[in-house]
């Protein structure tokens, strides 16, 4: 391959003239529709995003420069940080709790069996499914006397509606959450599973490795850029929770389940406070740059 | 419904000889000649993992317990949603609602007489095929030229979609959406759909995908004379077949479930998308079995798609990283 490459390429660079001034022009003329919306919908928009928060745009009016000023005003105000705190306490249950699972199952659907396929599809299902449309039917499985809070009853804790409820309505919708995702997680780490060579583990096997063994010193180092893939891409989604809390809580009760991209919608579409909302867009990329670099010097570093 | 049937110890023995006894491929083998084919295959692989690797009976139990427990809690939330659907408005109690009779279809004859909800599918249609027709177009045209063609200002111009994999759709929403209501686009279909066409992830997929195709088929088709257009409608696209479809379900589930930028540019009643209209029917204290109902007919095409073709949804779901 390498052979018949090289030669094509050296070809390629030395030639100019007509030839050469129609592909460009092809490939221009092929590239611009979509390099033109991106530019107008996704590169411009980014960058006018960052401008944007600031000033003190609205819809109707005002877009001047205001230095930092929506930060400051970002600093200074309890709602932020409240939904800060939901944001992060929803991302740490729900991330573990997702990559629990996803590694669960998948070493339990690892190999073939009769009937394996259909679970792991079984397992894949609420992936597709929107979480608004799983949301509805949610809420009547918190509701008070729904079949979780029997379930809790059964178990000895009180029976109540977890989503009416300010410190269980987060857990209750890690748990959606949860739900949602474990499949794609389950999905990534079996395909990276089948290329973990068997004879690593039939070693151990011969050393007298048990199952946990060769689990923790076999499995799981191999499964280590997977688990950082995993925890970066969950930790992301996390923070950007929006659809499952906006149909089952609103918000709520007392903005006690408020995440931040909550509070930007409320910004930008409910007080059209632009500015203000593309300050709040700006902290959570930010936050989520941070964290990925966290774990990408925690989980992610090489050893 | 555990695991593979119990089998004594003595069955499982050494992986090789089993093996060795495959039939060979001479002839053409009738359809249970393959069958027998692929369970001999099967039991071949399951004999090359270690006895002991595959636990004890005991164990396997206890594994097909825990996967049964997983897939009914996973199953549990669609089972209650079609049954309670299917309910009359008051019967919401547990468990006695899950029951699975008596049924009847009011809250579906109530939810398709309010024009909403067809009004609702129809503007979901018209978002997920519209996207889906133009982001596979859109994609395939710049995946090409990036793959194959030499022109000014290439890399800069990839390098520009692919940093924008990971700056967060929120940052550029706001802004988007402001210039969408500058000109007019809020609560129109165009509005919708046009913001969502460049996607940066689908030229990335494309462009992957297109190198892997041998140079040699177009420079054939250019020496017989053939266009650019034509070479690109009749050699690249046929050859896109797998990255197309794969990609084609990823952009339709991702626009079926969209919610928040409907929910943005949707203002009336008329323009909302499924996602966004049963948000809203959620929100204002419609009974129970109605709201379901709407969720049952947003759910029904994306179940009945992924009973099809599920290895397009798994594949597209994991090549592209994303969730719908």
């Amino acid at each position: 391959m390498a052979v018949v490459a090289e030669p094509t390429r050296n070809r390629r660079r030395r030639r100019s003239g007509p030839h050469a001034r129609r592909e460009a022009r092809i490939g221009l003329l092929f590239v611009l529709p979509c390099f033109l919306l991106f530019l107008a919908f996704r590169f411009g928009p980014a960058v006018a995003g960052v401008l944007m928060s600031f000033t003190d745009y609205t819809l109707t009016g005002g877009g001047s420069f205001i230095g930092a000023d929506n930060f400051t005003r970002l600093k200074d105000d309890p709602l932020f940080w409240d939904a800060l705190k939901v944001t992060v306490v929803y991302t740490v249950l729900a991330v573990p709790g997702t990559i629990a699972v996803s590694v669960g199952l998948a070493l339990l659907t690892r190999r073939a069996f009769r009937g394996s396929k259909v679970f792991r599809s079984v397992f894949f299902l609420p992936v597709v499914t929107s979480l608004v449309l799983a949301a509805t039917v949610f809420v009547w499985i918190f509701s008070t006397g729904g079949p979780w809070s029997t379930a809790m009853g059964w178990i000895g804790l009180p029976e109540e509606s977890w989503l009416s409820h300010d410190t269980l309505v987060v857990p209750a919708l890690a748990l959606v959450g949860i739900w949602s995702r474990f499949g794609y997680g389950m999905l990534i780490l079996l395909a990276r599973m089948q290329d973990i060579p068997r004879e690593l583990e039939e070693a151990a096997l011969t050393d007298g490795a048990g199952p946990w063994q060769r689990f923790r010193y076999i499995v799981l180092p191999q499964l280590r850029p997977a688990l950082f893939f995993l925890a970066v891409i969950e930790t992301t989604a996390s923070f950007q929770v929006f659809d499952a809390v906006y149909t089952m809580t609103g918000g709520g009760p007392a903005n006690s389940s408020y995440t931040l991209v909550f509070q930007l919608y409320d910004a930008g579409f409910k007080y059209f406070d632009l500015g203000y909302a593309a300050a709040i867009g700006v902290a959570l990329f930010a936050l989520t740059l941070v964290v990925a670099l966290i774990q990408r010097l925690t989980i992610g570093k090489e050893d | 419904m555990t695991s593979a049937p119990a089998k004594t110890p003595h069955d499982e023995i050494p992986a090789g000889p089993r093996k060795a006894a495959r039939p060979g491929r001479g002839g053409a083998p009738g359809p249970a000649a393959r069958r027998a084919e692929r369970r001999l295959r099967r039991a071949a692989n399951r004999d090359s993992v270690p006895h002991a690797m595959r636990g004890s009976t005991g164990g396997r139990i206890g594994r097909g317990l825990l996967l049964v427990l997983a897939a009914v809690v996973t199953v549990f939330p669609f089972y209650a949603m079609v049954v309670l659907s299917l309910k009359p408005a008051a019967a919401v109690d547990f468990p006695g609602s899950l029951v699975p009779w008596p049924l009847g279809g009011e809250a579906y004859e109530s939810v398709m007489n309010s024009q909403d909800v067809p009004r609702w599918l129809f503007n979901t249609l018209l978002y997920s095929l519209a996207s889906v027709v133009g982001v596979l177009l859109l994609s395939s045209l710049a995946g090409y030229a990036f793959a194959k063609k030499r022109f000014p200002g290439r890399e800069a111009m990839f390098w520009s979609f692919l940093s924008m994999v990971m700056v967060p759709y929120h940052v550029t929403m706001i802004p988007t959406f402001a210039m969408i209501a500058k000109l007019g686009g809020v609560d129109t279909y165009w509005g919708l759909i046009v913001p969502t066409l460049a996607n940066a992830q689908a030229v990335f997929l494309m462009r992957q995908f297109i190198q892997g195709l041998p140079d040699e088929l177009f420079e054939a088709a250019r020496l017989d004379g053939c266009s650019e257009l034509q070479i690109f409608g009749r050699i690249v696209l046929p050859l896109l077949k797998p990255i197309l479809a794969t990609l084609g379900v990823f952009v339709f589930l991702w626009h079926w479930n969209d919610f928040l930028w409907p929910l943005v540019i949707g203002q009336s009643t008329d323009m909302r998308t499924l996602t966004v209209g049963i948000a809203s029917l959620q929100q204002q204290n419609v009974p129970l079995n109605v709201v379901l109902s709407g969720s049952v007919i947003a759910f029904v095409p994306i179940f009945a798609a992924y009973l099809v073709g599920q290895r397009y949804f798994t594949e597209g779901v994991t090549a592209s990283g994303i969730k719908g």
